[in-house]
Formats: C-alpha cells, sequence, structure tokens
C-alpha cells in the first residue's frame, strides 16, 4: 500500500499526468483511503517540489507540471473524497486593479491547492470593489492580493480597508515582485511571502494561527 | 562627445566623458508629466493604443523634448505593429495574438495563435515592415546623429510565450514537449532576425532584447534550460546584430546570478537593469566588468516613486562610485520610467548623473 503511494507520490512531483491519474484510480482500488492518498503521497509531494523550489533546486517548469499533475489526480480523486478536499481552507484570489499580469498569482494558486486549499481565483485587473463583493460572497479564510508593478501595488492598502470594513478580522495576505514584508507591515496585511510556495507555508501558519 | 559616441564607448566598456543617461522606456503618463515641464503641448494623458494618429505624434514629439531638453546620451525606440482593435480593453496585432491593454505599463499577450504543438504548423509567420519601425525613423528623423538609437524588441522567450498567450504554458512545455519549444523559439527567433536586420538598415546603434528571465528569487528556468531553450537562439542574434554593426543589451528584470554566464557568452554587450532588490551592482561589476557593459539599477520600485530628489541624489552618487569607474557603465532605472515615479525624481537622478558622472569618477 505504501509502496503505491510513493508510486503516486513520484509520479505527483515529476509532473506525469496520466500516471497520477492512473495511480489514484490504483490506489482507490486498493482501499486506500482518499484522505490518505492526499495527505500521503499528493500534498507531500507538491511540498517537496516547493521547497525544492524555495532552494532553487528546481525552477518554474518543474513547478508547473507537477502542479498538473497533482490536477490530473484530483480529478479522479475529488468524487470519492466528497466535498472533504478543503482541509486548509478556502482562498480568494485575484491581482489588484491595474495591473494585468497574471503568472505570480497563478503560481500561488498552484502551490497553494497543493498544499490542500481551495481557491477562487477573481483572475487580474480586479477592481476594489470586485474584491470586497467576492469576500462577501466567499467568505474566504484568507484574501491574497498579487501586484507586480509599483504603481499598481498602491492598490492594495486601498483594498485592505475596503475589505476590512466588510471584516475587521479579515485575513488579508499580499505578495507579488515589488512587494515587501516591511511594505505588508506597513499597510496592515496579515501575512507576505516572498514566493509562491512560501505564501502556501504562510497560509497554512495564519491559519494555525486563528487569523 | 555626443550622447551617441559617449553610448556606445560605456557600451563597448570603454570610458567616455561621463556616464550617459539613458532609458529603456518612459511610459506614456510619464512623457507627459516630464514633458509638461518644457512644454504646453501634450496630448491626453491615456495608453498610447487608445490615442489618436495626432495624439500618437504628439506624444512621439514630447518625448523628443524631453530627451532634448534633459540632454539624454540615447533614446529607445519599439516596433510598433499594425493592431487592430478587439474590444475596449484588447488588441490583435499582425500575429493574431490578443494583446491587453494598461495604463500601467506594456500591453500583454493574453491569448495567441498557437495553444497546441499542432497548430504550429497552421501559424502564418508575421514580418517586420517599414512602418513598424516609424517611432524609430522618427526619433533618427528628429534627434540626429548625436543620440544612440536603441530599438528594443522582445527576444526569443517572450516572444515565444506570447504566441501561446501564457508564459505558464510555455514553462510546462519546457518539460512535456521539448522539441514544441524549440520550434517556437526558431519560428520567433527567424522573426526577430529580420527585426535586427530591418533596425540595423534604418539606423538603429543598438538593440535591447526584452523580455523578463528571472523573478526576484531567481531564474524563470533552470540554468540547463538556459542553455537548452534560450542560449542558442541568443548567441543567433547577437551576431546577426554585431555582423551589421550594432551593439546588443539584454534587458531582464529579477534576479538573473544563475544565468549570467550564459548572457555573457551567448554574445551580448551589456546586461540591464541589474534590479537592485536582487543583484548587487558592485558585485556585477566585479565579477562581469570586464566582459559586460552594465545598465541602470537606479531604484524605481520605491526610490523614484516614493523617495525624495535628494535621496535619488544620493543613490545616483553611490552607483556611480561603484559602477562607473573605468568606464562600462549607463546610468538608467532599475527597469523603467513608469507612471509612479514622480517626474522630479527623474529629474534629480539626470541632474545627479551630471553631477557626479564626469570622468574620472571622484566621489568619495
Amino acid at each position: 500500500m505504501s509502496e503505491l503511494l510513493e508510486y503516486l507520490k513520484q509520479a505527483v512531483m515529476q509532473g506525469e499526468e496520466e500516471q497520477s491519474a492512473e495511480l489514484v484510480g490504483k490506489a482507490l482500488e486498493a482501499g486506500i483511503s482518499p484522505r490518505a492518498i492526499l495527505e500521503e503521497a499528493m500534498m507531500p509531494a507538491m511540498e517537496e517540489i516547493g521547497e525544492k523550489f524555495s532552494r532553487n533546486e528546481a525552477f518554474i517548469p518543474e513547478l508547473i507540471v507537477a502542479a498538473a499533475a497533482m490536477e490530473k489526480g484530483m480529478e479522479v480523486l475529488k468524487p470519492a473524497l466528497g466535498g472533504e478536499e478543503v482541509v486548509r481552507g478556502l482562498v480568494v484570489l485575484g491581482t489588484v486593479h491595474g495591473d494585468i499580469h497574471s503568472i505570480g498569482k497563478n503560481l500561488v494558486r498552484m502551490c497553494l491547492e497543493g498544499s490542500g486549499f481551495r481557491v477562487v481565483d477573481i483572475g487580474e485587473d480586479v477592481p476594489t470593489e470586485r474584491f470586497v463583493e467576492a469576500y462577501r460572497e466567499h467568505r474566504p479564510d484568507i484574501l491574497g492580493l498579487s501586484a507586480l508593478l509599483s504603481s499598481t501595488m498602491q492598490r492594495m492598502p486601498e483594498v485592505i480597508e475596503a475589505v476590512r470594513a466588510e471584516d475587521p478580522s479579515a485575513v488579508i495576505m499580499v505578495g507579488g515582485a515589488p512587494v515587501t514584508q516591511d511594505f505588508a507591515d506597513r499597510i496592515g496585511a496579515s501575512g507576505y511571502a516572498p514566493n509562491a510556495f512560501e505564501a502556501a507555508v504562510k497560509a497554512r501558519e495564519l491559519l494555525r494561527m486563528g487569523g | 562627445m555626443t550622447g551617441r559616441e559617449r553610448m556606445l564607448t560605456a557600451l563597448r566598456r570603454g570610458e567616455p566623458d561621463r556616464v550617459p543617461v539613458w532609458e529603456m522606456a518612459f511610459n506614456e503618463e510619464s512623457i507627459i508629466k516630464l514633458g509638461a515641464f518644457f512644454t504646453e503641448d501634450l496630448p491626453p494623458v491615456k495608453s498610447a493604443q487608445k490615442m489618436s494618429m495626432e495624439e500618437k505624434v504628439k506624444l512621439l514629439n514630447t518625448l523628443f523634448t524631453v530627451a532634448r531638453e534633459l540632454e539624454l546620451d540615447g533614446l529607445t525606440s519599439i516596433t510598433l505593429l499594425g493592431t487592430e482593435a478587439v474590444d475596449e480593453e484588447h488588441v490583435r496585432d499582425g500575429w493574431g495574438r490578443i494583446l491587453r491593454i494598461s495604463e500601467e505599463g506594456e500591453a500583454t499577450a493574453v491569448g495567441g495563435p498557437v495553444s497546441e504543438p499542432s497548430d504550429l504548423k497552421a501559424i502564418k509567420p508575421y514580418h517586420p515592415q517599414q512602418t513598424d519601425f516609424l517611432m524609430l525613423l522618427a526619433s533618427k528623423g528628429n534627434l540626429g546623429e548625436d543620440y544612440a538609437q536603441v530599438l528594443v524588441q522582445p527576444g526569443p522567450f517572450r516572444e515565444s510565450w506570447s504566441l501561446l498567450g501564457s508564459m505558464e504554458k510555455l514553462l510546462y512545455y519546457y518539460v512535456k514537449n521539448p522539441g514544441f519549444v524549440k520550434d517556437l523559439a526558431r519560428l520567433v527567433t527567424d522573426y526577430i532576425l529580420e527585426v535586427v536586420d530591418m533596425a540595423a538598415d534604418l539606423g538603429a546603434d543598438v538593440i535591447a532584447l526584452d523580455g523578463d528571465l528571472a523573478f526576484s528569487q531567481s531564474t524563470l528556468m533552470s540554468p540547463a534550460q538556459y542553455e537548452e531553450f534560450v542560449f542558442p537562439f541568443h548567441r543567433e542574434i547577437t551576431e546577426q546584430a554585431h555582423r551589421r554593426g550594432m551593439l546588443i543589451i539584454k534587458h531582464s528584470d529579477g534576479n538573473m546570478w544563475p544565468i549570467l554566464d550564459g548572457i555573457v557568452e551567448a554574445g551580448f554587450d551589456g546586461f540591464h537593469p541589474v534590479q537592485p532588490q536582487c543583484m548587487d551592482i558592485g558585485e556585477v561589476k566585479a565579477r562581469y566588468g570586464d566582459r559586460l557593459c552594465i545598465l541602470g539599477n537606479i531604484d524605481c520600485t520605491y526610490l523614484l516613486p516614493f523617495g525624495s530628489p535628494e535621496e535619488v541624489e544620493e543613490t545616483v552618487k553611490e552607483t556611480i562610485r561603484v559602477a562607473a569607474p573605468g568606464g562600462g557603465y549607463v546610468i538608467s532605472s532599475s527597469n523603467s520610467i513608469h507612471p509612479g515615479c514622480k517626474p522630479e525624481n527623474y529629474l534629480a537622478l539626470v541632474r545627479a548623473a551630471r553631477k557626479y558622472g564626469t570622468y574620472p569618477i571622484s566621489v568619495d
């Protein structure tokens, strides 16, 4: 049984999409619990590739194919999980108004999903009011704001203020090329991470702290 | 020395009479704000794609006025591929790429004519036309021979991913279908070689090969992937530029340390912009100053948008102290003068460059 999970973990890490789906199927047939498949093979695979990425031992292509393999496996696993796939929490994620860049946000989404979060991606160039609406609609555990430009980064405090007016205890993470810990602190963000993998680590930490 | 001589001397790692001042790009709003110091005849603030022909001409003239008034040493032109409007926010270019217009920066491809490997056969390559180089022609005609004419052209990595409409897709295929990545790079490199050729015909002095290959932490691809998928095409492009008597620099934001050896080996004359958040210009100078001209490094993330003119002067002084001695340095912002940068801070940059940038450098 553990051998099958180990194969699955390797398949996800190496970005083998078909193998990942096939091995999830086999693991289910072998009677391994869906939760164990997720938590003992697939999430650890994403964690390991993410850690390698943080150490510059893996690069974005490897992260992307691993996320694709995870996604293929999840397609098979999801029905068996019966709605139990949200193990960590819900994140609403978007790039702030004026900023049309998507890759940073998309990598964060991949890492969050790989880490067991459900992510609602509300896209790029998102007006402040849309963040508030999405927050109201989904009541996420965490709201994530992304920006690539130092000019658009200035939208972040505005979004934080508007969302906190809706819910003063809203947990809001910020990230993107120009964002620093210092900036995040100054604008009252709940958390910041320097890369996509660290964002998933930080998100878990924030939830453990109870927001 | 003329600005052109100054730029070309520095790009050949020589010592001009003073540190050349140049920018890779000014956004529309920045051109207009800077222009307001010198003229009242300004176009309305909006993205160039949304301007009428008359407003575009006014925008260009404003840029030339700024270049003359500030005595910049070179000017950068972009190719202006004819586009047709798709809707309020999107245009389609000659390749069939859908670009999203942005008030905050350049338009970005969000959809391409290629979505999977089998589409490659059907694609009709776009060939550059002289009208794409109108900005270069106007710059040359307006500013004359005294300014270095730089043409910015996206490199094979950026052109490839924009045909796919997504950088993630290209990086996915790095692992999944290396042959396809190389076929795409071949296709766009043939186009880039034509652009380089035509730029030379029309009097460009320098090619700036655009397209980020890195982010703050590291390169987007591994050094081995750079070697396999990008390097051979870079080499072809630098060879072509040199054959045609031009110099060529590589622009990339982010931490480029992992592949800087490759950039040198590929034949680039310079590297821009040495983003100060992730690369130390003193270290780049010490390790690569004998092989690469260094351009940039004045922070446009925090300093130019939020700093004071005094802080800008201090940073320029320190950067010149570290990067300029011996030549081979061109001062510019760490990316571009975008709408967030205070115009008075850009003026402070130029003034400080003149104050401290005369050779021999004698900054304590």
